[in-house]
Protein backbone atom coordinates (compact mmCIF):
# COMPACT_ATOMS: atom_id res chain seq x y z
CA UNK A 1 0.00 0.00 0.00
CA UNK A 2 2.90 2.25 0.42
CA UNK A 3 2.90 3.62 -3.40
CA UNK A 4 -0.72 4.17 -2.88
CA UNK A 5 0.00 6.57 -0.21
CA UNK A 6 2.12 8.58 -1.50
CA UNK A 7 -0.06 8.65 -4.94
CA UNK A 8 -2.91 9.55 -2.68
CA UNK A 9 -0.57 12.03 -0.91
CA UNK A 10 1.04 13.59 -4.25
CA UNK A 11 -2.70 14.01 -5.44
CA UNK A 12 -3.98 15.45 -2.50
CA UNK A 13 -1.24 17.96 -2.41
CA UNK A 14 -2.06 19.19 -5.86
CA UNK A 15 -5.14 19.35 -4.87
CA UNK A 16 -3.89 21.73 -1.76
CA UNK A 17 -1.95 23.93 -3.95
CA UNK A 18 -5.00 24.22 -6.22
CA UNK A 19 -7.41 25.26 -3.12
CA UNK A 20 -4.70 27.88 -1.86
CA UNK A 21 -4.33 29.22 -5.27
CA UNK A 22 -8.21 29.38 -5.95
CA UNK A 23 -7.92 31.44 -2.31
CA UNK A 24 -5.41 34.09 -3.63
CA UNK A 25 -6.56 34.42 -7.01
CA UNK A 26 -10.56 34.59 -5.91
CA UNK A 27 -11.51 32.15 -8.35
CA UNK A 28 -13.47 29.00 -8.32
CA UNK A 29 -11.21 25.98 -6.94
CA UNK A 30 -12.73 23.44 -9.97
CA UNK A 31 -11.11 25.92 -12.28
CA UNK A 32 -7.57 25.40 -10.66
CA UNK A 33 -7.63 22.24 -9.96
CA UNK A 34 -7.62 21.37 -13.68
CA UNK A 35 -5.28 24.32 -14.29
CA UNK A 36 -3.09 22.58 -11.55
CA UNK A 37 -3.59 18.95 -13.34
CA UNK A 38 -2.37 20.20 -16.55
CA UNK A 39 0.50 21.75 -15.17
CA UNK A 40 1.78 19.22 -13.17
CA UNK A 41 1.18 16.48 -15.83
CA UNK A 42 3.43 18.88 -17.82
CA UNK A 43 5.87 19.33 -15.69
CA UNK A 44 5.94 15.96 -13.77
CA UNK A 45 6.00 14.47 -17.27
CA UNK A 46 9.16 15.85 -18.76
CA UNK A 47 11.13 16.06 -15.24
CA UNK A 48 10.55 12.50 -13.88
CA UNK A 49 7.69 10.86 -16.11
CA UNK A 50 4.72 11.24 -17.36
CA UNK A 51 3.41 7.66 -15.39
CA UNK A 52 4.28 9.61 -11.86
CA UNK A 53 0.42 10.78 -11.38
CA UNK A 54 -0.89 7.53 -12.65
CA UNK A 55 -3.96 8.96 -14.10
CA UNK A 56 -5.31 5.52 -15.34
CA UNK A 57 -4.70 3.60 -12.05
CA UNK A 58 -8.29 2.38 -11.39
CA UNK A 59 -8.83 3.95 -7.82
CA UNK A 60 -8.17 7.02 -9.02
CA UNK A 61 -10.65 6.54 -11.86
CA UNK A 62 -13.53 5.59 -9.90
CA UNK A 63 -12.43 8.50 -7.22
CA UNK A 64 -12.72 11.05 -10.46
CA UNK A 65 -15.93 9.28 -11.85
CA UNK A 66 -17.65 9.29 -7.83
CA UNK A 67 -16.63 13.22 -7.81
CA UNK A 68 -18.51 13.35 -10.99
CA UNK A 69 -21.57 11.63 -10.61
CA UNK A 70 -21.86 13.72 -7.39
CA UNK A 71 -20.93 16.77 -8.31
CA UNK A 72 -23.65 16.04 -11.19
CA UNK A 73 -26.13 15.37 -8.02
CA UNK A 74 -25.59 18.18 -6.10
CA UNK A 75 -26.08 20.19 -9.42
CA UNK A 76 -29.10 18.64 -10.00
CA UNK A 77 -30.73 19.12 -6.67
CA UNK A 78 -30.07 23.14 -6.57
CA UNK A 79 -33.10 22.84 -8.59
CA UNK A 80 -36.13 25.27 -6.82
CA UNK A 81 -39.12 22.62 -7.92
CA UNK A 82 -41.34 25.25 -6.76
CA UNK A 83 -40.15 28.09 -8.84
CA UNK A 84 -39.85 25.54 -12.11
CA UNK A 85 -43.56 24.18 -11.88
CA UNK A 86 -44.52 27.79 -12.41
CA UNK A 87 -42.31 28.66 -15.23
CA UNK A 88 -41.24 25.30 -16.62
CA UNK A 89 -43.02 26.23 -20.21
CA UNK A 90 -41.28 29.27 -20.57
CA UNK A 91 -37.96 28.20 -19.02
CA UNK A 92 -38.07 25.00 -21.44
CA UNK A 93 -38.63 27.22 -24.65
CA UNK A 94 -35.43 29.41 -22.85
CA UNK A 95 -33.60 26.65 -21.98
CA UNK A 96 -33.88 24.58 -25.38
CA UNK A 97 -32.85 27.82 -27.21
CA UNK A 98 -29.81 27.88 -24.92
CA UNK A 99 -28.99 24.78 -25.35
CA UNK A 100 -29.51 23.86 -28.81
CA UNK A 101 -28.16 27.31 -30.01
CA UNK A 102 -24.14 26.98 -28.96
CA UNK A 103 -24.86 22.12 -29.42
CA UNK A 104 -26.18 23.09 -33.44
CA UNK A 105 -23.32 25.87 -33.74
CA UNK A 106 -20.47 24.59 -32.24
CA UNK A 107 -20.66 20.68 -34.25
CA UNK A 108 -21.18 22.71 -37.41
CA UNK A 109 -18.16 24.44 -36.59
CA UNK A 110 -15.68 21.52 -35.61
CA UNK A 111 -17.84 19.47 -38.73
CA UNK A 112 -17.28 21.71 -41.49
CA UNK A 113 -14.67 24.22 -40.05
CA UNK A 114 -12.17 21.90 -38.10
CA UNK A 115 -12.99 19.02 -40.17
CA UNK A 116 -13.54 16.61 -37.04
CA UNK A 117 -15.46 13.42 -37.86
CA UNK A 118 -19.38 12.71 -36.87
CA UNK A 119 -19.71 11.44 -33.39
CA UNK A 120 -16.24 14.11 -32.73
CA UNK A 121 -18.31 17.14 -33.42
CA UNK A 122 -21.58 15.71 -31.89
CA UNK A 123 -19.64 15.77 -28.80
CA UNK A 124 -18.08 18.81 -29.17
CA UNK A 125 -21.95 20.44 -29.53
CA UNK A 126 -22.67 18.78 -26.39
CA UNK A 127 -19.56 20.41 -24.30
CA UNK A 128 -19.94 23.74 -25.35
CA UNK A 129 -23.53 23.66 -24.64
CA UNK A 130 -23.50 23.77 -21.22
CA UNK A 131 -24.64 26.32 -19.06
CA UNK A 132 -23.98 27.00 -14.71
CA UNK A 133 -27.05 27.10 -12.68
CA UNK A 134 -25.80 28.47 -9.79
CA UNK A 135 -23.17 31.08 -11.20
CA UNK A 136 -26.80 32.59 -12.72
CA UNK A 137 -28.55 32.56 -9.58
CA UNK A 138 -25.86 34.52 -8.34
CA UNK A 139 -25.81 37.13 -10.35
CA UNK A 140 -29.51 37.13 -10.20
CA UNK A 141 -29.02 37.63 -6.34
CA UNK A 142 -26.63 40.18 -7.15
CA UNK A 143 -29.29 42.22 -9.07
CA UNK A 144 -32.15 41.26 -6.83
CA UNK A 145 -33.89 39.22 -10.22
CA UNK A 146 -34.22 36.16 -8.31
CA UNK A 147 -37.89 36.76 -7.48
CA UNK A 148 -38.83 38.32 -10.33
CA UNK A 149 -40.56 36.39 -13.52
CA UNK A 150 -37.26 37.21 -15.29
CA UNK A 151 -34.88 36.08 -13.04
CA UNK A 152 -37.57 32.44 -12.23
CA UNK A 153 -37.23 31.92 -15.87
CA UNK A 154 -34.01 32.68 -16.70
CA UNK A 155 -32.99 29.70 -13.59
CA UNK A 156 -35.65 27.30 -14.23
CA UNK A 157 -34.26 27.90 -18.12
CA UNK A 158 -30.86 26.66 -16.79
CA UNK A 159 -32.05 23.63 -15.50
CA UNK A 160 -33.52 23.00 -18.88
CA UNK A 161 -30.50 23.92 -20.93
CA UNK A 162 -28.34 21.06 -18.52
CA UNK A 163 -30.59 19.09 -18.39
CA UNK A 164 -30.75 18.67 -22.13
CA UNK A 165 -26.94 18.62 -22.13
CA UNK A 166 -26.95 14.99 -19.85
CA UNK A 167 -30.01 13.75 -21.91
CA UNK A 168 -27.64 14.36 -25.32
CA UNK A 169 -25.03 13.03 -23.57
CA UNK A 170 -26.15 10.22 -22.06
CA UNK A 171 -28.56 9.05 -25.24
CA UNK A 172 -26.51 10.55 -28.45
CA UNK A 173 -23.87 7.78 -28.05
CA UNK A 174 -25.54 5.38 -27.10
CA UNK A 175 -25.97 1.94 -28.67
CA UNK A 176 -29.76 1.87 -28.30
CA UNK A 177 -30.19 -1.77 -28.19
CA UNK A 178 -32.79 -3.76 -25.53
CA UNK A 179 -30.12 -2.91 -22.90
CA UNK A 180 -31.06 0.67 -23.48
CA UNK A 181 -34.57 0.61 -22.93
CA UNK A 182 -33.66 -1.18 -20.28
CA UNK A 183 -31.65 1.76 -18.27
CA UNK A 184 -34.55 3.86 -19.67
CA UNK A 185 -37.37 1.87 -18.15
CA UNK A 186 -35.74 1.07 -14.87
CA UNK A 187 -34.40 4.75 -14.65
CA UNK A 188 -37.83 6.09 -14.97
CA UNK A 189 -39.22 3.61 -12.12
CA UNK A 190 -36.62 5.14 -10.71
CA UNK A 191 -37.08 8.68 -10.83
CA UNK A 192 -40.64 7.95 -9.96
CA UNK A 193 -40.34 5.86 -7.00
CA UNK A 194 -37.60 7.68 -5.40
CA UNK A 195 -39.45 11.02 -4.35
CA UNK A 196 -42.04 9.18 -2.84
CA UNK A 197 -39.74 6.56 -1.06
CA UNK A 198 -36.44 8.75 0.02
CA UNK A 199 -38.01 11.23 2.72
CA UNK A 200 -40.35 8.21 4.36
CA UNK A 201 -37.14 5.77 4.41
CA UNK A 202 -34.79 9.29 5.73
CA UNK A 203 -38.08 10.12 8.56
CA UNK A 204 -37.79 6.94 9.84
CA UNK A 205 -34.18 5.56 9.57
CA UNK A 206 -32.06 9.07 9.40
CA UNK A 207 -30.31 11.30 11.56
CA UNK A 208 -28.18 9.23 12.82
CA UNK A 209 -24.28 9.31 13.24
CA UNK A 210 -24.05 6.30 10.94
CA UNK A 211 -24.83 8.66 7.75
CA UNK A 212 -27.32 6.57 6.51
CA UNK A 213 -28.75 9.15 3.95
CA UNK A 214 -25.33 9.39 2.56
CA UNK A 215 -25.02 5.67 2.29
CA UNK A 216 -28.22 5.89 0.69
CA UNK A 217 -28.07 8.35 -1.86
CA UNK A 218 -24.83 6.69 -2.95
CA UNK A 219 -26.26 3.31 -3.33
CA UNK A 220 -28.59 4.98 -5.81
CA UNK A 221 -26.37 6.72 -7.85
CA UNK A 222 -23.92 4.16 -7.71
CA UNK A 223 -26.65 1.94 -8.72
CA UNK A 224 -28.34 3.89 -11.48
CA UNK A 225 -25.03 4.79 -12.77
CA UNK A 226 -24.27 0.94 -13.56
CA UNK A 227 -27.45 0.51 -14.84
CA UNK A 228 -26.18 3.86 -17.32
CA UNK A 229 -22.89 1.93 -17.92
CA UNK A 230 -24.28 -0.90 -18.69
CA UNK A 231 -26.01 0.05 -21.12
CA UNK A 232 -23.71 2.18 -22.86
CA UNK A 233 -24.99 5.66 -21.66
CA UNK A 234 -23.18 7.99 -19.25
CA UNK A 235 -23.65 7.58 -15.26
CA UNK A 236 -23.91 11.21 -14.62
CA UNK A 237 -27.83 11.45 -16.99
CA UNK A 238 -29.40 9.65 -13.75
CA UNK A 239 -27.31 10.99 -11.06
CA UNK A 240 -28.90 14.59 -12.64
CA UNK A 241 -32.29 13.64 -12.90
CA UNK A 242 -31.73 11.70 -9.59
CA UNK A 243 -30.66 15.55 -7.80
CA UNK A 244 -33.44 17.00 -9.72
CA UNK A 245 -36.53 14.42 -8.54
CA UNK A 246 -34.88 14.99 -4.94
CA UNK A 247 -34.30 18.65 -4.50
CA UNK A 248 -37.52 19.34 -3.35
CA UNK A 249 -37.09 16.72 0.08
CA UNK A 250 -32.81 15.83 0.14
CA UNK A 251 -32.24 19.06 -1.48
CA UNK A 252 -33.80 21.10 1.40
CA UNK A 253 -32.06 19.29 4.04
CA UNK A 254 -29.30 22.08 4.43
CA UNK A 255 -27.22 19.70 6.91
CA UNK A 256 -27.12 16.75 4.76
CA UNK A 257 -25.92 18.52 1.65
CA UNK A 258 -23.19 20.16 3.68
CA UNK A 259 -21.89 16.92 4.62
CA UNK A 260 -22.20 15.51 0.75
CA UNK A 261 -20.26 18.54 0.22
CA UNK A 262 -17.43 17.84 2.45
CA UNK A 263 -16.97 14.75 0.44
CA UNK A 264 -17.32 16.14 -2.50
CA UNK A 265 -15.04 18.86 -2.48
CA UNK A 266 -12.88 17.35 0.11
CA UNK A 267 -11.62 14.13 -1.28
CA UNK A 268 -13.75 13.25 -4.88
CA UNK A 269 -14.04 16.31 -7.22
CA UNK A 270 -9.90 16.92 -6.89
CA UNK A 271 -9.19 13.95 -8.71
CA UNK A 272 -11.91 14.43 -10.88
CA UNK A 273 -10.67 17.79 -11.95
CA UNK A 274 -6.71 16.98 -11.74
CA UNK A 275 -7.39 14.34 -13.80
CA UNK A 276 -9.24 15.97 -16.26
CA UNK A 277 -6.60 18.52 -16.25
CA UNK A 278 -3.57 16.40 -16.26
CA UNK A 279 -4.77 14.28 -19.79
CA UNK A 280 -4.88 18.15 -21.63
CA UNK A 281 -1.96 18.11 -24.18
CA UNK A 282 -0.33 21.33 -24.24
CA UNK A 283 2.05 20.64 -26.70
CA UNK A 284 -1.61 20.12 -28.40
CA UNK A 285 -2.51 23.06 -27.34
CA UNK A 286 0.59 25.29 -28.36
CA UNK A 287 0.71 23.59 -31.81
CA UNK A 288 -2.84 24.97 -32.93
CA UNK A 289 -4.08 27.49 -31.09
CA UNK A 290 -6.50 28.65 -33.51
CA UNK A 291 -8.76 25.42 -32.94
CA UNK A 292 -9.17 26.39 -29.46
CA UNK A 293 -10.31 30.11 -30.21
CA UNK A 294 -12.60 29.06 -32.88
CA UNK A 295 -14.24 26.53 -30.39
CA UNK A 296 -14.25 29.16 -27.63
CA UNK A 297 -15.70 32.26 -30.21
CA UNK A 298 -18.30 29.12 -31.10
CA UNK A 299 -19.90 28.61 -27.95
CA UNK A 300 -19.96 32.65 -27.06
CA UNK A 301 -21.51 33.62 -30.14
CA UNK A 302 -23.84 30.86 -30.24
CA UNK A 303 -24.83 31.51 -26.18
CA UNK A 304 -25.11 35.21 -27.50
CA UNK A 305 -27.78 33.81 -30.22
CA UNK A 306 -29.39 31.70 -28.50
CA UNK A 307 -29.46 33.62 -25.04
CA UNK A 308 -29.71 37.36 -25.60
CA UNK A 309 -32.89 38.16 -27.84
CA UNK A 310 -34.51 36.04 -24.54
CA UNK A 311 -33.23 38.55 -22.13
CA UNK A 312 -34.52 41.27 -24.58
CA UNK A 313 -37.72 39.28 -24.72
CA UNK A 314 -38.36 40.48 -20.93
CA UNK A 315 -37.27 43.53 -21.71
CA UNK A 316 -33.73 43.31 -19.26
CA UNK A 317 -31.56 46.42 -19.13
CA UNK A 318 -29.15 46.22 -21.94
CA UNK A 319 -25.59 46.00 -19.66
CA UNK A 320 -27.75 43.38 -17.51
CA UNK A 321 -28.64 41.44 -20.35
CA UNK A 322 -25.72 41.25 -21.33
CA UNK A 323 -24.09 40.28 -18.24
CA UNK A 324 -26.40 37.28 -18.04
CA UNK A 325 -25.87 36.36 -21.20
CA UNK A 326 -22.29 36.24 -20.92
CA UNK A 327 -22.27 34.50 -17.47
CA UNK A 328 -24.89 32.01 -18.83
CA UNK A 329 -21.56 30.92 -21.09
CA UNK A 330 -19.50 29.63 -18.33
CA UNK A 331 -20.08 25.69 -17.62
CA UNK A 332 -17.04 23.70 -16.62
CA UNK A 333 -18.87 20.60 -14.47
CA UNK A 334 -20.62 19.48 -17.25
CA UNK A 335 -18.61 20.77 -20.18
CA UNK A 336 -15.39 18.52 -18.60
CA UNK A 337 -17.71 15.75 -18.17
CA UNK A 338 -18.71 15.63 -21.51
CA UNK A 339 -15.37 16.30 -22.78
CA UNK A 340 -13.85 12.92 -20.53
CA UNK A 341 -16.71 11.14 -21.61
CA UNK A 342 -15.76 11.19 -25.12
CA UNK A 343 -12.06 10.90 -24.55
CA UNK A 344 -12.68 7.65 -22.60
CA UNK A 345 -14.92 6.19 -24.58
CA UNK A 346 -12.46 6.71 -27.86
CA UNK A 347 -15.24 9.18 -29.53
CA UNK A 348 -12.47 12.23 -29.43
CA UNK A 349 -8.68 11.80 -29.47
CA UNK A 350 -6.41 13.53 -26.85
CA UNK A 351 -5.93 16.29 -29.20
CA UNK A 352 -9.58 16.84 -29.43
CA UNK A 353 -9.86 16.73 -25.76
CA UNK A 354 -7.58 19.00 -25.06
CA UNK A 355 -8.62 21.97 -27.68
CA UNK A 356 -12.33 20.90 -25.87
CA UNK A 357 -11.34 21.21 -22.16
CA UNK A 358 -9.31 24.57 -23.07
CA UNK A 359 -12.34 25.98 -24.86
CA UNK A 360 -14.50 24.63 -21.99
CA UNK A 361 -11.85 26.33 -19.71
CA UNK A 362 -11.83 29.60 -21.75
CA UNK A 363 -15.68 29.76 -21.76
CA UNK A 364 -15.73 30.05 -17.64
CA UNK A 365 -13.09 32.56 -17.79
CA UNK A 366 -13.18 35.03 -20.41
CA UNK A 367 -17.18 35.68 -20.64
CA UNK A 368 -16.98 36.25 -16.73
CA UNK A 369 -13.93 38.92 -17.10
CA UNK A 370 -15.04 40.75 -20.08
CA UNK A 371 -18.77 40.58 -18.05
CA UNK A 372 -17.13 42.16 -15.10
CA UNK A 373 -15.01 44.69 -17.04
CA UNK A 374 -17.22 46.31 -19.41
CA UNK A 375 -21.00 44.74 -18.66
CA UNK A 376 -21.34 45.11 -14.89
CA UNK A 377 -24.33 46.89 -14.21
CA UNK A 378 -22.71 50.52 -12.62
CA UNK A 379 -26.44 51.22 -11.54
CA UNK A 380 -24.66 50.56 -8.37
CA UNK A 381 -22.32 52.82 -8.74
CA UNK A 382 -24.20 55.83 -9.48
CA UNK A 383 -21.24 58.43 -9.50
CA UNK A 384 -18.45 58.77 -11.83
CA UNK A 385 -15.25 59.49 -9.09
CA UNK A 386 -13.26 61.34 -11.20
CA UNK A 387 -15.37 64.13 -11.14
CA UNK A 388 -14.41 66.09 -8.69
CA UNK A 389 -18.12 67.05 -6.50
CA UNK A 390 -18.54 70.08 -4.62
CA UNK A 391 -19.41 70.80 -0.98
CA UNK A 392 -23.03 69.72 -0.97
CA UNK A 393 -22.29 67.05 -3.48
CA UNK A 394 -18.97 65.41 -1.86
CA UNK A 395 -19.05 62.11 0.55
CA UNK A 396 -17.96 63.66 4.14
CA UNK A 397 -14.83 60.75 4.40
CA UNK A 398 -13.41 60.49 7.75
CA UNK A 399 -11.06 57.52 9.83
CA UNK A 400 -12.12 57.26 13.74
CA UNK A 401 -9.79 55.09 15.77
CA UNK A 402 -12.37 53.96 18.97
CA UNK B 1 -28.92 65.03 11.66
CA UNK B 2 -27.76 61.66 11.19
CA UNK B 3 -31.21 59.04 11.36
CA UNK B 4 -29.93 55.81 9.30
CA UNK B 5 -26.63 54.05 9.25
CA UNK B 6 -25.79 51.27 7.53
CA UNK B 7 -22.26 49.27 9.22
CA UNK B 8 -20.65 47.30 5.80
CA UNK B 9 -19.83 44.24 7.77
CA UNK B 10 -17.12 41.25 6.89
CA UNK B 11 -16.71 39.03 10.22
CA UNK B 12 -13.40 40.54 10.86
CA UNK B 13 -11.87 42.43 13.97
CA UNK B 14 -11.91 46.13 12.26
CA UNK B 15 -15.87 45.06 11.56
CA UNK B 16 -15.84 44.58 15.06
CA UNK B 17 -14.27 47.52 15.71
CA UNK B 18 -16.53 49.38 13.43
CA UNK B 19 -19.36 48.11 14.48
CA UNK B 20 -19.35 49.34 18.28
CA UNK B 21 -18.39 52.84 16.31
CA UNK B 22 -21.57 52.39 14.49
CA UNK B 23 -23.48 51.47 18.01
CA UNK B 24 -22.16 54.21 20.06
CA UNK B 25 -23.06 56.64 17.11
CA UNK B 26 -26.75 54.89 16.51
CA UNK B 27 -27.53 55.66 20.54
CA UNK B 28 -25.93 59.00 20.54
CA UNK B 29 -27.90 59.91 17.37
CA UNK B 30 -31.17 58.14 18.00
CA UNK B 31 -30.29 56.59 14.74
CA UNK B 32 -31.48 53.07 12.80
CA UNK B 33 -29.13 50.66 12.14
CA UNK B 34 -28.50 48.43 8.89
CA UNK B 35 -25.88 45.90 9.46
CA UNK B 36 -25.11 44.31 5.86
CA UNK B 37 -22.71 41.68 5.50
CA UNK B 38 -21.72 40.62 1.16
CA UNK B 39 -21.40 37.57 0.39
CA UNK B 40 -19.27 37.34 -2.27
CA UNK B 41 -18.75 34.52 -5.24
CA UNK B 42 -15.57 33.88 -6.70
CA UNK B 43 -14.65 36.15 -9.94
CA UNK B 44 -14.44 33.16 -12.32
CA UNK B 45 -17.47 31.49 -10.89
CA UNK B 46 -17.95 27.32 -10.88
CA UNK B 47 -21.48 25.66 -10.25
CA UNK B 48 -21.80 23.71 -7.50
CA UNK B 49 -19.21 25.83 -5.41
CA UNK B 50 -20.79 29.02 -6.01
CA UNK B 51 -23.83 27.47 -4.37
CA UNK B 52 -22.23 26.34 -1.35
CA UNK B 53 -20.22 29.37 -0.85
CA UNK B 54 -23.46 31.39 -0.55
CA UNK B 55 -24.89 29.12 1.71
CA UNK B 56 -21.87 28.57 3.29
CA UNK B 57 -21.73 32.97 3.99
CA UNK B 58 -25.04 33.15 5.10
CA UNK B 59 -24.57 30.57 7.98
CA UNK B 60 -21.63 32.20 8.63
CA UNK B 61 -23.10 35.84 9.13
CA UNK B 62 -26.33 34.54 10.46
CA UNK B 63 -23.78 32.97 13.68
CA UNK B 64 -22.18 36.26 13.85
CA UNK B 65 -25.11 38.01 13.43
CA UNK B 66 -26.62 36.47 16.97
CA UNK B 67 -23.69 37.43 18.71
CA UNK B 68 -24.11 40.82 17.55
CA UNK B 69 -27.85 41.11 17.82
CA UNK B 70 -27.30 40.49 21.98
CA UNK B 71 -23.99 42.88 22.21
CA UNK B 72 -26.62 45.81 20.18
CA UNK B 73 -29.60 44.84 23.14
CA UNK B 74 -27.60 45.48 26.11
CA UNK B 75 -27.44 48.97 24.58
CA UNK B 76 -31.19 49.44 23.64
CA UNK B 77 -31.05 48.73 20.31
CA UNK B 78 -32.30 47.11 17.46
CA UNK B 79 -30.67 46.66 14.21
CA UNK B 80 -31.57 45.39 11.06
CA UNK B 81 -28.83 42.30 9.92
CA UNK B 82 -29.07 40.99 6.17
CA UNK B 83 -26.81 39.17 4.21
CA UNK B 84 -26.68 40.11 0.34
CA UNK B 85 -24.82 38.60 -2.84
CA UNK B 86 -22.17 40.82 -4.97
CA UNK B 87 -19.49 42.65 -5.40
CA UNK B 88 -18.67 44.37 -1.61
CA UNK B 89 -18.08 48.02 -2.28
CA UNK B 90 -21.54 48.15 -5.35
CA UNK B 91 -23.63 46.38 -2.80
CA UNK B 92 -23.04 48.91 -0.25
CA UNK B 93 -23.39 52.06 -2.35
CA UNK B 94 -26.58 50.29 -4.12
CA UNK B 95 -28.06 49.50 -0.58
CA UNK B 96 -27.13 52.93 1.09
CA UNK B 97 -28.64 55.25 -1.14
CA UNK B 98 -31.90 52.20 -1.84
CA UNK B 99 -32.18 52.43 1.95
CA UNK B 100 -31.74 56.26 2.35
CA UNK B 101 -28.90 55.95 4.34
CA UNK B 102 -26.81 59.28 5.81
CA UNK B 103 -24.14 57.40 6.97
CA UNK B 104 -22.03 54.58 5.81
CA UNK B 105 -19.55 52.98 8.56
CA UNK B 106 -17.06 50.51 7.41
CA UNK B 107 -13.57 49.18 9.20
CA UNK B 108 -10.09 49.44 7.78
CA UNK B 109 -8.74 46.37 6.69
CA UNK B 110 -4.97 46.15 6.34
CA UNK B 111 -4.71 44.15 2.78
CA UNK B 112 -1.42 42.64 1.11
CA UNK B 113 0.11 44.01 -1.89
CA UNK B 114 -1.45 41.35 -3.68
CA UNK B 115 -4.91 41.36 -2.37
CA UNK B 116 -4.88 45.38 -3.68
CA UNK B 117 -3.85 44.73 -6.79
CA UNK B 118 -6.55 42.28 -7.10
CA UNK B 119 -9.68 43.51 -5.18
CA UNK B 120 -8.61 46.99 -4.67
CA UNK B 121 -10.07 48.52 -1.53
CA UNK B 122 -13.71 48.68 -0.87
CA UNK B 123 -13.33 51.09 1.95
CA UNK B 124 -11.57 53.35 -1.24
CA UNK B 125 -14.51 52.67 -3.34
CA UNK B 126 -17.30 53.58 -0.96
CA UNK B 127 -15.47 56.85 -0.23
CA UNK B 128 -15.10 57.63 -3.70
CA UNK B 129 -19.01 56.84 -4.87
CA UNK B 130 -20.71 57.34 -1.90
CA UNK B 131 -23.83 59.72 -1.68
CA UNK B 132 -23.33 60.40 2.19
CA UNK B 133 -20.78 60.29 4.75
CA UNK B 134 -18.26 57.57 4.98
CA UNK B 135 -16.39 56.68 8.17
CA UNK B 136 -13.73 54.14 8.51
CA UNK B 137 -12.89 53.07 11.44
CA UNK B 138 -9.00 51.65 12.19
Amino acid sequence: MTETWALAALWLGLALVATLFSIWLRIATALSEIVVGTVAQLFIGASIGAALLQTDASWIKFLSGTGAIVLTFLAGAELDPAVFRVKWKEASAVGLVGFSAPFLGCAALAYYVLHWNLQASWLAGVALSTTSVAVVYAVMLEFGLNKTDYGKTVLAACFINDLVTVLALGLLFAPFTFKTLLFVVGSVAAFAVLPWLTPRFFKRYGGRPSELEAKYLLFCLFGLGALAGWSGSEAVLPAYVIGMVLAGTVGKDHALIRRLRTLTFGLLTPFYFIRAGSLVSVPALVGAPMVFLILLAGKMAAKFVGVYPVTKLYKSPPKEAMYTTMLMSTGLTFGTISSLYGLSHGIIDQTEYSFLVAAVIGSAVVPTLIANAFFLPRHLLPRDPEIPAGPALAPQASESKP
Amino acid sequence: MTSKILLAYDGSEPADKAYGFALDMAKHYGAKLLVLAVARPPDLPEDVETEAILENAEAHYQELFALMRKRAEVQGLSPDFRVVVGHPAEQIIYHAEKEGVDHIVLGHRGKSFFERWRLGSVSKQVINYAHCAVTVVR
